[in-house]
């Protein structure tokens, strides 16, 4: 049992830290946000510092890392408040591709590693709500071709990516796990309607209308469950570097901001809420090592991981987030104060593939008789 | 990072598990199973079997005749014995008073005290806490005076636990008014046969005489029962709650209580109620991430590596999440837990009843836990010590 960090993580982080502390300052981020939300030049970079090849093996053009480094690079890009689709597109993507025929990881893979090709997961649709397998979208053959005819919306990034992974159902009822098929759909190929979101990035609408789809996997529910525990995972450790930094800043904020003639920071029940902060940080930080740690664990044992700490993580990031600004008082509620910006985008992650009470549910019916890190 | 324990742990883990399971007595563990009442024979033969073994000293270094366990093999240990519903060990003699003796006591000391605690012969008690001393305890205001080759001790001290069956007390006493109030206070180990003491229980409102007040009336102490320098008590006292700071989260008593309030939860019917399932998941939740902060202690301990500033939040969350599961176990049960039965937390008593006695101690063992949010430093005070790390201020 050990949770230090191994020499290259931490050069890792330091390199990820570097380009935030140079390339990535508030201003540039609240321009970008200002602007809509566009991140492609911004991914571009984090292209160039070889993460967006980090997921990817080493044989299809990228750095086969693990789930331990995906963390420290999400959480380095939390603290930075970066509002690329880094969790989406080089890591839940390169999850969903692993079902793909050979000759499509070929076709992909590298471009995906390198940057070049930004693909991302569409697997939202408008009556789901959170469940994954809730799939309306329908896949239809007529001999080799395959073409998808429905509805995905809040595609991250969906009006500058390059390509859409897909679940289309194939046959059963909406809800089936069975019966869902993966596909790679061109953006070309869709007609898209972009829209930016509150946590300064974009989101699309994709109107499949018998759009052409290359075939991923006939049977993708596995694999779309493991994807989706991957992105999860990715928002704890993302939730992590946000909450440090945001309390970093109040902090700060309490030991310089005077009233009654001294720094706040001075007020017992001032004190005592972040105490509390810290609490909620730092158990968050525990299940956010967890949720990482167990993602290679079979299914059973890894889905209820990720739903516990995502539960934790949850109420940590709500709490964290609301006492923030709480904390910062009246200027706080500014969109001027990045306090704001990091409890806007807390609150967004908590309800990306499944919020609180979601998640509560799956750890309630998954419950067994013992308990505990081990069980 | 890695999960996992290593081959040499897993091992040990075993050889724990089953010298436990062979040497831990039926009748004993049954007790805490059920969280009946324990007797004095109850916890002192326990002490004595691990004493035997030299492991009541559990987190002694082989200098002094402990098993000088890291601290991973010290959880694991604590681990095994808390999932076998072993009783807690009483910490004031082998936890709190031999780490003090071992640092700052003489030579002489050491040999005089250390081996009666690590046998678990002599029944120690923690004399810190006054009526005026509760949070501020380095207001204790208990006066040790020097005449001659002695200390005279005159004053009280209070929720002493288990002080009934004491037969030493360590106090903290004071020995000077000058300066800051830190400054005078002294460490002494005192004879509870002396004459001048007296012990009143205090009855709790779970019904039970779990804690103390002990009178000090012209007391003579001989001074070579001070532990280190006169005045210096408080440095001493310190060193004391910087130790075990991982056991006080009680993460392992938590893991089992709550494999009892599922047990409880499914008996009753209300498993299946989805309102009061979704509570026992939260709690799940909350001991999962309770024993996630644990672990990274431990590991920070172990390997030296990196610096935490976490272990103030332990005792925090641990009483909390103590708490909670007495509660939602209580709550289980309902109405069946309102009977204030006192012989219903003997094992086996049913009395006349016609419906099964065992939720009886529910409610008293709910009301007794509200102790742990206030004991060892209130969570208040906890949490202030928490904030002065993160503020710096």
């Amino acid at each position: 049992m050990d949770f230090d960090f191994s020499d290259d993580q931490e050069s890792l982080r330091d390199a990820v830290r570097r380009w935030v502390d140079k390339g990535f300052s508030f201003e540039r981020r609240h321009a970008i946000a200002k602007a809509g939300g566009a991140t492609r030049e911004v991914y571009r970079e984090l292209a160039e510092l070889g993460l967006t090849g980090l997921a990817v093996a080493e044989s299809r053009g990228g750095m086969g890392f693990g789930a331990i480094e995906a963390m420290v690079v999400c959480e380095e890009l939390g603290r930075g408040l970066v509002n690329a689709p880094y969790a989406e597109a080089a890591l839940m993507a390169p999850a969903l591709m692993a079902a793909a025929p050979s000759v499509l990881q070929a076709a992909w893979l590298p471009r995906m590693a390198a940057g070049e090709a930004l693909v991302v997961p569409a697997l939202q649709e408008r009556t789901a709500r959170y469940r994954l397998n809730h799939v309306g979208v329908h896949a239809a053959t007529a001999g080799e071709m395959w073409t998808l005819t429905g509805v995905k919306t809040l595609v991250p990034a969906g009006d500058e990516a390059d390509a859409f992974i897909v679940p289309a159902r194939l046959q059963g009822a909406p809800d089936d796990t069975r019966g869902i098929g993966l596909f790679l759909v061109d953006r070309g190929a869709v007609a898209v309607h972009g829209f930016p979101t509150h946590d300064g990035a974009r989101a699309a609408e994709l109107v499949l209308a018998v759009t052409p789809a290359m075939l991923i996997a006939r049977e993708g529910w596995e694999t779309m469950e493991a994807a989706v525990d991957v992105g999860l995972a990715a928002q704890c450790a993302e939730a992590v570097g946000l909450m440090d930094r945001l309390v970093a800043i109040t902090v700060d904020y309490m030991n310089t901001r005077k009233q009654f003639g001294v720094p706040i920071a001075s007020f017992q029940a001032l004190r005592h809420r972040m105490a509390d902060v810290k609490m909620q940080l730092e158990l968050g930080r525990s299940m956010s090592y967890y949720a990482s740690l167990k993602l290679g664990e079979p299914a059973p044992q890894r889905r209820r991981a990720i739903s516990q700490a995502r539960v934790q993580l949850g109420q940590s990031m709500r709490f964290v987030g609301q006492q923030c600004i709480q904390l910062h008082g009246g200027i706080g509620c500014t969109d001027e104060c990045s306090a704001s910006h990091y409890f806007k985008r807390l609150t967004m992650l908590e309800m990306t593939f499944g919020d609180t009470l979601h998640h509560l549910g799956e750890v309630s019916s998954r419950m067994q008789d013992t308990a505990g890190v081990f069980a | 990072m890695d999960l996992n324990f290593t081959a040499e742990e897993l091992a040990f883990r075993q050889d724990i598990r089953q010298w436990v399971a062979a040497n831990l007595p039926e009748d004993i563990s049954h007790k805490v199973r059920h969280a009946l009442r324990l007797s004095r024979d109850d916890l002192q033969r326990w002490a004595r079997i691990l004493g035997q073994q030299g492991w009541l000293g559990w987190g002694w270094s082989k200098e002094f005749g402990g098993p000088g366990w890291n601290a991973i093999q010290k959880h694991l240990f604590e681990e095994e014995c808390a999932l076998a519903c072993a009783p807690r060990v009483v910490p004031f003699g082998p936890v709190m008073v031999a780490p003090v003796i071992m640092a700052f006591g003489s030579p002489e000391q050491q040999r005089r005290f250390l081996p009666g605690i690590a046998s678990g012969e002599v029944w120690w008690s923690q004399g810190y806490s006054e009526p005026g001393s509760g949070s501020d305890l380095a207001s204790v205001k208990c006066r040790a005076e020097r005449q001659g080759d002695k200390y005279i001790v005159n004053g009280q001290k209070t929720w002493t636990t288990l002080g009934q069956y004491g037969e030493w007390i360590f106090c903290l006493v004071r020995t000077s008014n000058e300066g800051k109030p830190q400054m005078g206070i002294s460490f002494l180990l005192i004879d509870m046969k002396s004459p001048g003491i007296t012990v009143r229980p205090i009855v709790l409102m779970d019904g039970e005489p779990e804690v103390n007040e002990v009178f000090f009336d012209n007391v003579e102490v001989p001074v070579e029962n001070l532990v280190g320098e006169e005045n210096k008590g408080w440095t001493y006292a310190k060193h004391l709650l910087a130790h075990e700071r991982t056991n006080i989260a009680d993460v392992n008593r938590a893991k089992r209580e709550l494999e009892r309030l599922k047990r409880i939860a499914k008996a009753e019917g209300v498993w299946d109620d989805q309102r009061f399932r979704d509570q026992i998941a939260l709690l799940e939740v909350d001991v999962v991430a309770l024993e996630m902060l644990v672990l990274r202690v431990l590991s920070a301990e172990k390997s030296g590596k990196q610096s935490l500033d976490i272990a103030g939040l332990l005792k925090i969350r641990g009483s909390e999440i103590q708490q909670r599961y007495t509660e939602l176990m209580m709550l289980a049960a309902g109405p069946l837990t309102r009977p204030f039965i006192w012989e219903a937390m003997e094992a086996g008593w049913q009395g006349d009843l016609a419906f099964p006695a065992a939720n009886l101690p529910l409610a008293g063992t709910y009301f007794n836990m509200r102790k742990t949010t206030i004991y060892g430093g209130s969570n208040e005070v906890q949490r202030n010590i928490v904030a002065q790390t993160v503020l710096g201020s």
